[in-house]
């Protein structure tokens, strides 16, 4: 296949162009514009921002359904709803499909999005494998699920699939083949866009925006992606292993073989763990722009802030056999670890205290996004907390694999990650679509979502304290779990609820758009470079590329304080705020081979599983789209140095795009080429 | 502080409330109340043997004080900052607060008083990490055949897909190193007591565990006696119990093991010394001679079928390797009449008035797949009983087969098995 352009060809006017022939291409090079064609070409952070927040929203309610029928099935003993089988099946899919397909990707929307916006950026410093990264991430998403259907069924092995019970003896069907698979796809995306984004906010700061005056959200995601790129190669290697002796007949894990079991328990948690703070660090970023924007107060102990989630980050990586204190791995190594997991409570409750800290003095209003930025630190809190209880080695050994720990990495998964990335939700919607959700529905979103969270995950707590095994399809009469299973139950469907409302709010904020003022640029009086700017957000992000002065950039630009410590208003929005209206900005041009290369991977994996022709045909697809993109250049010669708008329809001028030189692009953008 | 109940006091100054909301807090201490059952045999928070308190007490009560004052301390300042600073609306720029950027001192202040707590925490757990894993069993007389043996307290403790086997050594004993030069579950010594499901132990003795599993990763759990132990796949670790009263004391294997691991139980059943002795000189021996002649068609179904997994003493040889199973293994059933519970611990093999529980032992061999999920496809290693398409004329023969092996445990036994 031919897969090179020579020479551009001569472009007629108008739409036309939009999709200029190439003689030797199999796709025409895309242009930017508004189509649906353009969502699978786009290089665009903020699009591919909204791409992942979309598709993690899809399967927050898959991963959903899967945690209604888990509770449903758990309602009463002897519970008949599903299967042993099918539970389990079940119950390791709403583990792996909230964790990888749900929370991962959300904080991905977040990070794609806004770390560009915070740090002055007009995209990421990899566009096209920005669009790879989502590409391949859905990629995997579909390969995952899709064993429902091809596969005889989900993983029936638990998100950790531990060894031995995740060998072809125990799990014969190919559920386990599609987890060991589809978690190397995902793991490429996120390692991918852990590399973008590192770059980026190492290389892409506006000018005088040092590492120290980074916004607080960006600050940790940069973090985020620090541990992805650490503790995705861990995982995968335990998973490459895994693959190898389910599909070829390897013998990595065959304990009869002379393998250790524990060989999978330690590499699966040195990711595993890690992973919790993947998950966290982003919503405590979120937490950090929320609480200071709606108590009218910088953020208490920047520094603090900062360092905390890089101890965090660190110390993350010295704690994961504490996931093993029943494992038999011995008493030293279990007293080395219980230690360890203590002190990395101490830089999370500092966070704790600089939020309360930062509340103190302040004029909170609580709009939803504070309300539940304020929910997420007080759920953490008390998720945290049990972690302390557990932390303590010999107490864990009548905790662990219990309904205890159940509860107490929800409150920090959900109450932590979910209600704290829901806080942003609110936060940044008015920035990212040009209008407010409905505070109203907001409220009964917040509060619905508050009771059945804790109604769901509190009674949790008592059920491991009496004993109610964690993974269990059902259980016994008698040992007095009935109460509190029944009210989790209850608790579970009050979230679906409140998932509803908010689906119904994205409906309805929509509709009544029109009908309400805009937000402007800075609805909440915002701090950071993102409310200097129009909402939605133009395609080229800023109009000039800011100069930045200290933390808080926007609000100085706004705001000073006089002699006496008052704060005086410099400037009013409308005054400092962008316009969105700046030409002549070059931006990266579209491609289709990301995608290309995408859907060559689940190939690869299907013909793994089914037959390896398949698998051939997948690897010449990836190959091939990898040769092609190459090939292509960075920059689109026939494109024009022009951003479109979403308010009128692009009609390029023939000498917009005639003669001019892609050289001559604005020098502020070139660091967004590859 | 029986139950892990919330506090049941709370001091609420009904002042400072509204009344709707002091309702609201009493209908919740009600429901907490009434949903506290009284009835959870595997409590954590009811120890009842000296390992089980001694970590309650030093391991689990003072971090959770820790912790709960720490929350109250959070939860406190939280309500307080929000009901001290909130607003309703921005009114105008005049409204800015102060603008504290932060204030080391403190921020250095709460730091160290989070190390001081964790490092208090830290005390907590190197105080209590021995009372799990220090071991000191003393030696006990044990009369095996007419012979006194001095016996360290040891069962060898093996997990399977989906029950448990405990095995005695009286005779040749074994201890920790000789298993783990071993290194294979699959070929265990021969022991002079094979049992499963039911664990027996003298009390006031502390027992060494050691735990193993032939196919995957179980959990050894009896919440009154002690914390849980992972059974490894061909790793020998060592845990302990001990029960300081006669009694039954219940388990559930608490890592996820395949289809069925919610229906993988155990019990300890703690007898004194001398019942203990007793038990071991019933035990010892081979299996009763069946007189009657349904017992004996049974004999005649069991050596036809269930031997190609099951192993009775003086029925079949007691060094049994099964190749229909994915661990090697299925129940001896040597003793089974002695055993409360069957089917890995789930079904008990007694009625509450102490006759036998017919109607399930006949419902299990009828169709035990229906009854505990296993995996039996034809031609593949089996995990879990089979369905063996038995008549009912053999499924009785069976029953009065099975009912006649060993004595009845007592009824105290029988007794407590019963859960309601």
């Amino acid at each position: 296949m031919a897969i090179t352009e020579k020479t551009p060809l001569e472009l007629g006017p108008g739409d036309s162009a939009r999709y200029a022939e190439r003689p030797l291409g199999i796709f025409t090079r895309p242009q930017a514009g508004r189509g649906w064609r353009d969502w699978l070409s786009t290089v665009d952070h903020k699009r591919i921002g909204i791409l992942y927040g979309a598709s993690a929203m899809f399967f927050f309610l898959v991963g959903g359904v899967e945690a209604l029928l888990i509770r449903l099935q758990l309602a009463a003993p002897e519970g008949s709803v599903l299967s042993a089988d099918v539970y389990n099946q079940v119950y390791t899919m709403h583990g792996v499909t909230m964790v990888f397909l749900f929370i991962m990707p959300l904080a991905a929307a977040f990070a794609n999005y806004f770390i560009p916006l915070q740090i002055g950026a007009r995209d990421v410093a990899f566009p096209r494998l920005n669009a790879l990264s989502y590409w391949i991430w859905l990629s995997g998403a579909i390969f995952l699920n899709t064993s429902w259907i091809v596969g005889g069924g989900g993983a029936d092995c638990g998100w950790f699939c531990y060894s031995t019970n995740s060998g072809v003896a125990f799990s014969p069907s190919h559920g386990v083949d599609f987890y060991a698979i589809g978690l190397q796809i995902l793991g490429i995306a996120s390692l991918v866009s852990s590399v973008n984004l590192i770059v980026t906010c190492l290389n892409m700061r506006a000018p005088g925006m040092t590492l120290m005056r980074m916004p607080v959200l960006t600050w940790m995601l940069l973090i985020t992606q620090f541990l992805l790129l650490f503790a995705l190669p861990v995982i995968t290697v335990a998973l490459f292993l895994l693959m190898f002796d389910r599909l070829f007949d390897a013998q990595f894990f065959n304990p009869d073989a002379g393998a250790d079991p524990l060989l999978w328990q330690h590499l699966f948690w040195i990711f595993g763990h890690p992973e919790v703070y993947i998950i966290i660090l982003p919503a405590f970023g979120v937490v950090s722009e929320v609480i200071p924007t709606f108590s009218r107060k910088p953020l208490f102990g920047y520094e603090f802030m900062v360092f905390s989630g890089i101890a965090i980050g660190f110390m993350g990586w010295g704690v994961w056999a504490h996931h093993m204190f029943v494992s038999g791995m011995g008493p030293i190594s279990v007293a080395a670890f219980s230690l360890s997991t203590m002190f990395i409570a101490v830089p999370t409750g500092v966070k704790v205290l600089n939020w309360l800290a930062t509340m103190w003095g302040g004029k909170l209003k609580f709009t939803v996004a504070m309300k539940f930025a304020v929910a997420t630190v007080a759920m953490f809190t008390i998720g945290g907390l049990s972690g302390v209880t557990h932390s303590v080695a010999p107490a864990d050994t009548q905790q662990t694999d219990t309904y205890y720990i159940v509860a107490h990495f929800h409150y920090v998964i959900f109450g932590g990650g979910v209600l704290g990335l829901f806080a942003g939700l609110y936060f940044w919607w008015p920035k990212v679509w040009g209008h407010f959700l409905n505070e109203r529905l907001g409220n009964w979103n917040f509060w619905i979502m508050l009771v059945g969270f804790n109604l769901t995950f509190g009674p949790m707590h008592i059920l491991g304290l009496q004993g109610m095994s964690r993974r269990i399809d059902t259980y016994a009469r008698g040992y007095g779990f009935e109460f509190w299973n029944m009210a989790a139950t209850v608790g579970s469907f009050l979230i679906a609820l409140s998932v509803l409302i908010f689906m119904w709010n994205v409906v309805k904020s929509k509709r009544d758009a029109p009908h309400l003022p805009p937000p402007g640029p800075d609805p909440w009086d915002g701090r950071t470079l993102e409310w200097s700017i129009p909402s939605p957000v133009p395609v080229h992000n800023f109009d000039t590329v800011p100069q930045v002065h200290g933390r808080d950039e926007w609000w100085h630009t706004k705001y000073a304080e006089n002699d006496e410590g008052k704060v005086v208003r410099v400037a009013t929005v409308e005054e400092a705020a962008q316009t969105g209206e700046a030409t002549d900005v070059h931006l990266p041009s579209p491609s289709f081979w990301p995608l290309a290369v995408a859907v060559g991977l689940p190939l690869i994996g299907y013909g793994l599983i089914f037959n390896l022709w398949l698998a051939l045909i997948g690897a010449l697809l990836t190959i091939a789209s990898l040769y092609s993109w190459a090939l292509e250049p960075v920059d689109d010669p026939d494109a024009a140095h022009d951003h479109y708008d979403d308010d009128h329809n692009d009609d390029h001028d023939d000498e917009d795009h005639g003669g001019e030189d892609p050289d001559e692009a604005d020098a502020s953008a070139d660091g967004a080429d590859q | 502080m029986s139950r892990p109940c919330l506090p049941k006091a709370t001091d609420v100054r009904t002042s400072t409330l509204n009344r709707g909301l002091a309702w609201v807090l009493v209908l919740l201490g009600a429901v907490v109340v009434t949903g506290c059952a009284t009835d959870a045999e595997l409590d954590t928070f009811a120890p009842q043997g000296p390992i089980a308190r001694e970590l309650h007490s030093r391991g689990v009560l003072p971090v959770f004080w820790i912790a709960a004052v720490v929350m109250v301390g959070i939860t406190v300042a939280m309500v307080w900052l929000i009901w001290r600073y909130r607003v309703k609306s921005y009114r105008g720029d005049d409204e800015w607060p102060a603008q504290t950027h932060g204030h080391v001192p403190l921020e250095v202040g709460w730091t160290v008083g989070f190390l001081v707590t964790m490092a208090a925490v830290a005390a907590i757990m190197l105080w209590s990490l021995p009372t799990v894993d220090a071991t000191e069993v003393n030696k006990m007389s044990v009369d095996i055949e007419d012979r006194s043996v001095e016996w360290e307290p040891t069962v060898v403790v093996v997990g399977n897909q989906w029950w448990w086997e405990f095995r005695y050594y009286f005779t040749d004993q074994v201890d920790l190193a000789d298993l783990r030069a071993h290194g294979d579950a699959k070929t265990l010594p021969p022991a002079d007591i094979v049992t499963s499901g039911q664990m027996m132990v003298p009390t006031g003795e502390e027992v060494e565990l050691i735990v193993t599993s032939r196919d995957v990763i179980h959990s050894f759990w009896i919440p009154a006696l002690n914390g849980k132990r992972d059974a490894v796949p061909n790793r020998f670790s060592p845990w302990k119990v001990e029960a300081s009263d006669p009694g039954f004391y219940f388990g559930q294997c608490t890592e996820f093991c395949g289809l069925s691991h919610s229906r993988m139980r155990m019990q300890v059943v703690a007898l004194t010394p001398a019942g203990f002795q007793s038990w071991v000189d019933a035990t010892t021996q081979d299996a009763v001679e069946p007189t009657d002649p349904a017992a004996l068609a049974g004999l005649e179904v069991f050596s036809g079928i269930c031997t190609s997994c099951h192993v009775i003493e003086g029925v079949n040889d007691d060094v049994f390797e099964s190749a229909d199973q994915a661990s090697g293994a299925a129940p001896n059933l040597t003793h089974f009449a002695n055993r409360s519970t069957f089917a890995g611990g789930i079904f008990n093999t007694y009625n509450a008035d102490g006759s036998l529980n017919r109607v399930q032992l006949e419902a299990w061999l009828r169709n035990p797949g229906d009854l505990k999920a296993n995996y039996t496809v034809p031609g593949e290693q089996y995990r879990g009983m089979p369905d063996l398409d038995l008549s009912e004329q053999q499924i009785d023969d069976l029953v009065a087969y099975l009912a006649g092996l060993g004595e009845r445990p007592a009824d105290w036994i029988i007794e407590a098995t019963q859960v309601e």
